[in-house]
């Protein structure tokens, strides 16, 4: 069962804390990589959710990251509508497509369930690559940010908007950590423990993948209005599967199933990648390796190791005491 | 409360259910006997929903289930506990049980109170706690469990969906003589409405708690009657006795 635990809330509270001094004191490039971790970490949260609670794991959520950015690129820049408009545009498209990919593969368990979120992504890639009226491989330009200087807040700077990346990472981590602590969170869980007794029990499982699914790509579709609006171009590489294996390693990196792990994981990446990157163009290799030793070392991830470290210190402590 | 009409099933050319037909009425207490490969878990299995029939008809409380899934029909009162362990690993004893009666009351999709601490749910993990003997267990993850408490988280997971008819596949299965006398005590404790189907091996416990005995072998029911009837039949001494008192004479 998830528990939000001392350990988590404080960790979470010092990355947002962190986050927000680096986008008040760091540079244009900083507060650039600042936005990056923001949005990546809400995609992480969002894999997060499905992969390490109810045992999904999906190879689809750049799809659904995709999704939500097209869906408001082309809600600002197709129907003119304002950015709140595209951001609700967005959620509502990739909770849509990812209600539909989850009533769907259902049913599958395993490598099969993979194939089949790594099938449907690429579709959703296919078409809008070959769409002309989303721009084909050329994607969108003149995306716009959403106005918000009716608060006295100009998402125009890369300082506010890279704030605004950060507060939207902690509200989705919230609301994250929130669901798991309900009932539907812990029938997810229950799910991912042993899907056949909880139909046992009377539950219709299905339903409850396909809305645990959509309420990931609800997630995940507004780190992409998010990152449609970072970058203020939308193209078809935001969709494609490579965006949907890289966060899967950012969750498996930080701790699958911490929830906080995957947020410290999404830092971790993109600093890693700035860092390496300027030393050699092979910094994947380097993420690999941090990636096999993770996965070595207990596939619990840093943070997943951290917690375990720590409870059985207080285990060994207890018994000491004892 | 739970009725099979003519039930048939192959596997290929192997009949593992030959028009077995019961009637389990409220309250009664069904023992199914049989050698292994008689057919005893397949019958729960159809009876359950995991496998569908290739004729017959299923009722529960006089509504035909037969073409509805597992999950359908445990909402409508049919609950079973599996001859092999069907837990939730990683999960604690409480929180097993948490599981099945939140699902059993509705509170399984909540999302913004926690279905756990529910006050309806926890009085439920609490009194089924009781029933099988975990209260001092609650908090144990079953991954720590001996096998003997996990047989018992096994029976409370459907007791705590508190069904109106229960099917029970070999709950004593691996555990001591203490047990078997715990697990006689439980049965008399439980709501004296509850229609109860079991698959025993033990024939003393069996006859004990049977109030109908219900006997099959290649898959048909060969036998069903009271216990003493049951006892004092030849067919079933054949049945369970004939490969052995066999076997001594060869």
């Amino acid at each position: 069962m998830f528990r939000q635990t001392a350990l988590r809330s404080v960790t979470i509270a010092l990355l947002l804390t962190a986050g927000v001094a680096y986008g008040l004191g760091a540079g244009f490039f900083g507060r650039e990589l600042l936005t990056e971790v923001a949005i990546l970490a809400i995609l992480a949260i969002s894999l997060d959710l499905v992969a390490g609670f109810g045992g999904m794991v999906s190879l689809c959520h750049g799809a659904l990251y995709g999704i939500g950015a097209y869906a408001f690129a082309s809600a600002t820049v197709l129907l003119g509508w304002g950015g709140a408009a595209g951001i609700v545009l967005g959620i509502a498209g990739a909770t849509l497509f990812a209600w539909l990919v989850g009533a769907v593969t259902a049913r599958t368990h395993g490598i099969f369930f993979i194939m089949a979120t790594l099938a449907f992504g690429q579709m959703a890639y296919v078409y809008v690559f070959d769409s002309a009226l989303f721009g084909g491989d050329d994607g969108l330009p003149g995306v716009i940010r959403l106005d918000l200087s009716a608060l006295g807040i100009d998402l125009g700077s890369s300082q506010s908007f890279a704030l605004f990346c950060v507060a939207l990472a902690g509200l989705s981590y919230a609301l994250a950590a929130g669901l798991l602590r309900s009932g539907f969170g812990r029938t997810l869980v229950g799910i991912r423990s042993n899907e056949a007794r909880m139909r046992a029990l009377g539950l219709p499982v299905q339903r409850y993948k396909a809305a645990a699914f959509a309420i990931s790509g609800a997630l995940a579709g507004l780190a992409g209005t998010l990152a449609a609006q970072h970058t203020m171009f939308v193209s078809p590489d935001l969709l494609f599967w490579t965006v949907s294996g890289e966060v899967l390693v950012v969750v498996i990196l930080g701790g699958l199933g911490t929830l906080v792990g995957p947020v410290l994981g999404a830092a971790l990446f993109v600093f890693l990648r700035h860092e390496v990157s300027s030393l050699t163009d092979h910094w994947h290799i380097v993420v690999g390796l941090v990636l096999i030793a993770t996965v070595l070392s207990g596939g619990r991830g840093l943070y997943g190791q951290l917690e375990h470290l720590l409870s059985r210190r207080r285990a060994s402590g207890a018994q000491e005491h004892a | 409360m739970l009725e099979a009409l003519r039930l048939c099933k192959r596997f290929g050319a192997i009949a593992v259910a030959q028009d077995v037909s019961l009637k389990l009425e409220r309250a009664e207490r069904r023992v199914v006997l049989g050698p292994n490969g008689a057919g005893k878990t397949t019958l729960f299995n159809l009876l359950a929903g995991e496998l569908r029939p290739d004729s017959g008809t299923i009722r529960i409380a006089g509504r035909d289930v037969t073409a509805l899934p597992v999950d359908a029909r445990a909402r409508l009162g049919l609950a079973r506990s599996y001859q092999r362990n069907h837990l939730f690993p990683g999960l604690t004893v409480a929180e097993n049980l948490g599981l099945a009666a939140a699902t059993a009351q509705g509170r399984a999709g909540g999302v913004l109170a926690d279905s756990l601490s529910d006050p309806a749910v926890v009085e439920t993990v609490r009194e089924v706690a009781q029933e099988v003997a975990l209260l001092e267990l609650l908090d144990v993850p079953i991954d720590a469990l001996a096998y003997g408490p996990r047989r018992q988280v096994e029976v409370g997971l459907a007791l705590a969906t508190r069904p109106q008819v229960l099917l029970m596949d070999e709950p004593t299965s691996g555990v001591g003589p203490g047990m078997v006398e715990a697990f006689r005590q439980l049965l008399a404790r439980l709501p004296p409405t509850l229609a109860i189907l079991i698959i025993e091996h033990d024939m003393d416990l069996a006859f004990g708690i049977a109030d109908v005995v219900t006997v099959l072998d290649h898959g048909e029911v060969v036998f069903e009657g009271e216990p003493a009837a049951a006892r004092a039949s030849p067919l079933l001494k054949e049945i369970y006795l004939g490969s052995w008192s066999g076997r001594a004479g060869a």
